[in-house]
């Protein structure tokens, strides 16, 4: 190509870019004007902003909790299997069904049994953690460890070592003289099994619920014990030295000093662990099948009547109810141990 | 006040909701309900089967799909064990999209059909065509075939005989050696006598017990009784009793002892030389023989302890496939499958690789089977009770009866329950779940 028209080509392309370049400058400060003034006119109604920030996040609530509450509140009303509207009649076979009723009280069991041991246990490895110096890092991973342990897996290790024929556990306790015993298959309560059979077998919690519980805090204080240590070190130190100053007791720092700065801990830890408590689950299902009506706790059943009954409405009927109780015990948690929780 | 109007707005339009009869769940009833099928250029088929059975399930489909190009082609997806196939299945129901076919129980199938999902499959037993010749008909057992039928849904046939088995009892010949015991018992009262005897001389616990509602169904059918008559259950029955009563015997004495439900602790407990005697089907047996590789000699399986040796019987095991009511091009695919999976010479292929029993007559004259049970007779044995073995219950709302035998067995071996006592419970409480789902 002739250099002469190589140069006016590059030169018409220049001023084409240039003009483009200017035009899009234009653009771009008419479009910023634009949005400032858009922006001006949301500034004075900031209900839009928070509107249009809060859409994705709400859509994604609506469709991923609210609908399927919804939802199950909606299918409650039907018996699934011939498709019929039945207003409240799943409620009222509920709360006629002997079985929904001892499944509210193997959850109540599990409830009052692994929520306070948890808190206390966890406090008291906490408490010693935190004074100990040396070490604490390892300790405090060797107690967290179970806690990132897949339930499941670690379940299938307890259930080898609770055999009733060949299980570690037992094999221990035949060393050291005593009887073998059934542990994830005894139905039978522990009082009747401590007692000798003078209470009933059905009063108490079952042994195996019981191994469920052990394994639920085995599993879950290590995530109490982290909490625990994040609310102790932020007590201020001189406190407890001034009540030890002032002859305080160990025990009365942690009674009248510790427990109380720790009180909004505690009761976060109480809310959530009771939520849980009732949402209980993976144990249940690991470590004894889920097979027993001493070990079927609400979700259990719930899972029982979805799965492997196909009574889709009287477990979404159950689910409600369960759901309603709940919220009812959060508030009622709110209300009385609020009150005592002690706010720096 | 406005809280409270919000409220009645929000149950005013749950109310409404139910104005709507295209939006109401599980749509049941007579109308003809066709469900999505979950893919729509092959016949998907959810199994339960694993490593080389699943291999050799899949080589028999890809030959099928060889020899039938113009159909749709059979696509195997493994799916997790019968239970889990059931759970998936009733969710697919609830979204209305199925598989073109999958196995399952005869419980499961009832709860298909309650849901208008199940296919009846008389129509294409009988076509001309497609169906089976009368010959074809004949050789089946009739025991495989009877159990698909569903007297609460007209008699029809809703699904078909796939991997069968019958309960069997394993014996540990070591342990009963021990005791000075030459031979298996063939009766209760032998099999109780047999277990005092090793207690006594060898202090061991004979029976590993594996609670199973099966295992109770073949004891109950092997002490004369039944376990339904119609759409009640017959747990009050002194058949029934007298299982119970045996269990409660059996761990008074010490003689049996109970495994973690969902483990196979009972067979190695058998392995170990720890018990005497466990029941399984005989579908167990290739892994039995597995454990006691190296002592075959040791160890045998046999019939299932009788009341009534001249009048025997055991429960009949083992999976049915079903058709889901998709499309005709997909349900004609799972059919010619089916057909094809069972017919003799495939019958028996599979016999061979798995454990399983075949499901014709004519398998008794097969060269290959009868080169087979030459090495292994037990499996003959467990053939020939095909002749006599009845299959569970096909009644709505058995999947749930399970569960509660299993409790009322539980109860017993745990002294918690007398026999008495967890047979009348049972009765009441069955009855109860029976009555419940009567269509």
């Amino acid at each position: 190509m002739h250099p002469a028209l190589t140069l006016g080509i590059a030169i018409v392309a220049v001023a084409l870019l240039l003009a483009t370049r200017a035009s899009a400058r234009r653009a771009l400060d008419a479009t910023l004007e634009w949005c400032d003034v858009q922006l001006a006119r949301f500034e004075r109604r900031p209900i839009i902003i928070a509107g249009m920030l809060l859409a994705v996040p709400v859509t994604l609530v609506t469709v991923f909790s609210f609908f399927p509450l919804l939802y199950a509140v909606y299918i409650s009303l039907f018996d699934t299997r011939r498709g019929t509207y039945i207003a409240l009649g799943n409620y009222h076979r509920a709360l006629a069904d002997p079985e929904f009723w001892r499944s509210v009280k193997v959850t109540l069991y599990y409830a009052i049994g692994a929520v306070p041991l948890t808190i206390v246990l966890s406090f008291v490895v906490a408490w010693l953690l935190f004074r100990i110096t040396r070490f604490r890092s390892l300790f405090r991973t060797v107690y967290f460890l179970p806690y990132v342990t897949s339930a499941v897996a670690a379940a299938t290790v307890w259930r080898v070592l609770l055999r009733p024929q060949s299980g570690f556990v037992n094999v221990m306790l035949v060393s050291v003289g005593l009887e073998p015993q059934k542990w994830l298959i005894e139905p039978r309560s522990v009082f009747h099994l401590i007692t000798g059979g003078a209470i009933p077998a059905d009063v108490g919690p079952s042994l195996a619920l019981c191994c469920i519980i052990a394994f639920d805090i085995w599993h879950s204080s290590g995530f109490m014990i982290v909490v625990f240590l994040a609310g102790l070190s932020a007590i201020p130190r001189q406190l407890e030295e001034t009540a030890r100053l002032d002859g305080a007791s160990t025990f009365g720092v942690v009674r009248y000093v510790t427990i109380p700065l720790l009180s909004p801990t505690i009761f976060f830890l109480v809310i959530v662990s009771a939520i849980k408590s009732f949402q209980a689950f993976n144990s249940f299902y690991a470590l004894v099948n889920a097979r027993g009506e001493d070990t079927q706790n609400l979700i259990v059943y719930i899972y029982a009547q979805f799965y492997e009954n196909q009574h889709i409405g009287y477990g979404a009927s159950i689910a409600v109810i369960m759901c309603v109780a709940i919220v009812l015990l959060t508030i009622a948690q709110w209300r009385i141990a609020g009150r005592q929780v002690y706010y720096e | 006040m406005p809280r409270i109007r919000a409220c009645g707005v929000f149950l005013a339009a749950i109310m409404a909701l139910r104005c709507s009869p295209v939006d109401a769940p599980a749509a049941n009833g007579a109308q003809p309900a066709q469900f999505r099928p979950i893919d729509s250029t092959a016949a998907v088929c959810w199994d339960r089967n694993t490593l080389e059975t699943a291999k050799l399930l899949d080589a028999i489909a890809g030959e099928y799909n060889e020899t039938k190009p113009e159909e749709l082609p059979i696509k195997l997806e493994y799916l997790g064990n019968y239970g889990d196939i059931f759970r998936k299945v009733s969710l697919s129901i609830q979204a209305r999209e199925l598989p073109a076919t999958a196995v399952g129980y005869e419980p499961m199938t009832s709860e298909y059909v309650v849901a208008n999902a199940a296919l009846s499959l008389d129509d294409y037993i009988d076509d001309p065509t497609l169906g089976l010749t009368p010959e074809d008909k004949q050789d089946f057992y009739p025991s495989v075939l009877e159990t698909n039928r569903f007297p609460q849904f007209g008699g029809k046939m809703y699904s078909f005989p796939f991997c069968k088995s019958v309960l069997m009892m394993y014996v540990n010949k070591k342990v009963l050696s021990e005791a000075g015991i030459a031979n298996p018992p063939t009766t209760w009262n032998e099999f109780l006598e047999q277990c005092r005897t090793i207690k006594a001389k060898s202090g061991k616990t004979a029976y590993a017990v594996s609670v199973d509602c099966s295992t109770v169904e073949g004891f109950i059918y092997s002490m004369g009784g039944n376990v339904a008559e119609g759409a009640v259950t017959a747990f009050d029955q002194p058949a029934a009793l007298g299982v119970f009563k045996l269990y409660e015997t059996l761990v008074k004495e010490g003689l049996a002892y109970q495994v973690q439900p969902g483990t196979y602790d009972d067979r190695e407990d058998f392995a170990h030389d720890r018990a005497a005697f466990f029941f399984r089907p005989s579908s167990h047996r290739p892994d039995a023989a597995q454990l006691m590789a190296a002592r075959p000699g040791d160890w045998m399986m046999t019939r299932i302890p009788q009341s009534d040796v001249s009048k025997p019987s055991t429960v009949l095991y083992g999976p049915n496939i079903c058709i889901f009511r998709t499309t005709d091009a997909h349900q004609r695919a799972a059919w010619g499958f089916i057909k094809h999976f069972t017919s003799p010479k495939v019958s028996v292929r599979w016999a061979l690789a798995t454990g399983y029993l075949p499901i014709r007559k004519s398998a008794a004259s097969d060269p290959d089977m009868l080169a087979f049970w030459e090495k292994w007779p037990q499996d003959r044995e467990a053939f020939d009770c095909l002749a006599f073995a009845k299959s569970q219950p096909n009644l709505v709302g058995w999947q749930e009866v399970r569960t509660l035998v299993e409790r009322a067995l539980s109860a017993v071996l745990s002294g918690l329950k007398t026999a008495e006592q967890a047979t009348a419970d049972l009765k009441r409480d069955a009855d109860k779940v029976l009555a419940a789902q009567q269509i």
